[in-house]
């Protein structure tokens, strides 16, 4: 089937609550943990000398900085939030707030000079997926009302934002494709743009007194390899579509987009954190499988542990 | 309530479609309007067709006899992160801020006693060169220099 037919045109995508909370847990701890992980940068805004102030996304609106305890305290929701996020705790409320105070965070640490592509993905899914019932199984709402409810069937208010979130991860790749046309042209598919990037990459970290990968250097020497490199991706990120299409060309798809963020890795020691450890492809998979076997894990080993 | 509403209407194919080229025209307004923005995007990163001769801003530390010392991704810009470091240092010079942030920097090197000079320089490198070990500086241009905090130079 064709591509709006696949979106628009099959019966409604229903999906079973489990898969939704799967995305909805892989995604809040993922997006967590990220901002543990990168607690002393979030930290280190709210000290910044507001000259240096260049408003991006939301701050656009507040236009000025976040400073001190407004910027702790914005860190703070947004960790409590992204907990409750994770763990489906009174997510009515608490999945639309993470989403908004995320994307103030995201926004403040962006406007100071350097916007951080890496983070749009996991800000996109959370804002796409904090107004649906995505707490409606594995969640603390759910052990709450007692199990006196009933498991939800498949419904498309599962599935449909699944397919949403899987809709935005496609099109942020084509337009990452798009951009390659539009600002390198075919000189960036048939000339050494990627070698020089990858050499700018290189020499950019070691003039700032860190570490480029030592790959580099020898992909940099062999350069006739780097011009096929550079069609395919670009022609992977322009095929993203096809992952909307079936399985099989979902499994390509995203195998071929993790080995491309992998290469990217080794060669140019630019990590996309999202993307690879799966999170950004995540909506597109049957994840209650997963959950189930986690599940089935999780009560074995209770069982072990109280035989009684 | 607002979830049931949605609920009544997710049913609705054209309700669907209506969210997804609602949600897929936001995506595209960045490209449209050719403006790169958070968290909406052109992905411009790595797009250009770049050339081996590139200018870089970055920032250096002097020893006592005049001699070059590397600063550190943390003295230069308070991140583990060069794409942060870079571009926030680019920002500055831009702005015409390279002394403020040579002070900063100054401030953050002051517990390494060899430095005694901090510059704040953009240099243009053949990036190829250097890529492979070779003689890369092309040319350099300081912005801003300071002595780093109690040391008087």
């Amino acid at each position: 089937m064709s591509l709006p037919g696949t979106l628009f045109l099959r019966p409604p995508p229903t999906a079973p609550p489990e898969r939704l909370a799967a995305f909805r847990i892989i995604l809040g701890a993922f997006v967590v943990s990220y901002l543990v992980v990168r607690m002393p940068v979030f930290l280190e805004l709210g000290t910044r000398e507001p000259s240096r102030f260049d408003p991006a996304g939301a701050f656009q609106w507040i236009d000025r900085p976040f400073r001190g305890t407004a910027n702790t305290a914005l860190l703070v929701m947004t960790l409590a939030t992204g907990v409750a996020f994770t763990l489906g705790w009174r997510f009515r409320v608490t999945g639309p707030v993470f989403a908004v105070v995320l994307l103030l965070l995201t926004s403040h640490r962006s406007s100071w000079g350097q916007l951080l592509h890496f983070e749009n993905l996991m800000v996109l899914h959370v804002i796409t997926i904090a107004g649906f019932r995505a707490a409606d199984a594995w969640s603390l709402d759910v052990r709450r009302r007692n199990n006196r409810v009933v498991a939800p069937a498949p419904d498309v208010r599962y599935g449909f934002p699944l397919q949403l979130a899987s809709v935005v991860v496609v099109v942020t790749y084509v337009i990452a494709g798009v951009a390659k046309l539009r600002y390198g042209g075919l000189e960036w598919l048939t000339g050494d743009s990627l070698r020089n990037h990858i050499a700018y990459s290189a020499t950019r970290v070691e003039l700032l007194g860190g570490r480029s990968s030592p790959l580099a250097a020898s992909l940099v020497s062999n350069a006739r390899i780097l011009r096929p490199i550079a069609a395919v991706t670009v022609l992977i990120e322009l095929a993203a579509p096809l992952a909307l299409i079936g399985r099989r060309f979902r499994n390509v798809w995203v195998a071929s987009a993790w080995f491309m963020h992998l290469g990217v890795l080794a060669f140019m020691f630019i990590g996309f954190p999202s993307p690879l450890l799966l999170v950004a492809f995540a909506p597109m998979f049957d994840l209650e499988h997963v959950g189930e076997r986690v599940e089935a894990y999780v009560r074995g080993t209770f069982v072990r542990l109280d035989p009684s | 309530m607002a979830t049931n509403v949605l609920r009544f209407h997710l049913d609705q194919r054209a309700v669907r479609g209506s969210i997804l080229v609602a949600v897929v025209g936001l995506l595209l307004i960045p490209v449209i309007v050719d403006s790169d923005d958070f968290p909406l995007s052109t992905y411009p990163m790595y797009a250009t067709a770049r050339s081996n001769d590139v200018a870089f801003a970055t920032a250096w530390g002097r020893g006592v006899n005049g001699e070059r010392l590397e600063l550190g991704l943390g003295v230069i810009g308070s991140s583990d992160d060069p794409l942060i470091v870079a571009g926030e240092l680019r920002a500055s010079i831009r702005a015409g801020a390279a002394e403020d942030r040579c002070q900063e920097i100054a401030r953050r090197a002051s517990s390494e006693p060899s430095i005694i000079w901090i510059e704040v320089t953009t240099e243009r490198h053949d990036v190829v060169a250097h890529a492979r070990g070779e003689a890369s500086l092309i040319e350099r241009t300081v912005h801003a220099s300071c002595a780093v905090s109690g040391v008087s130079a």
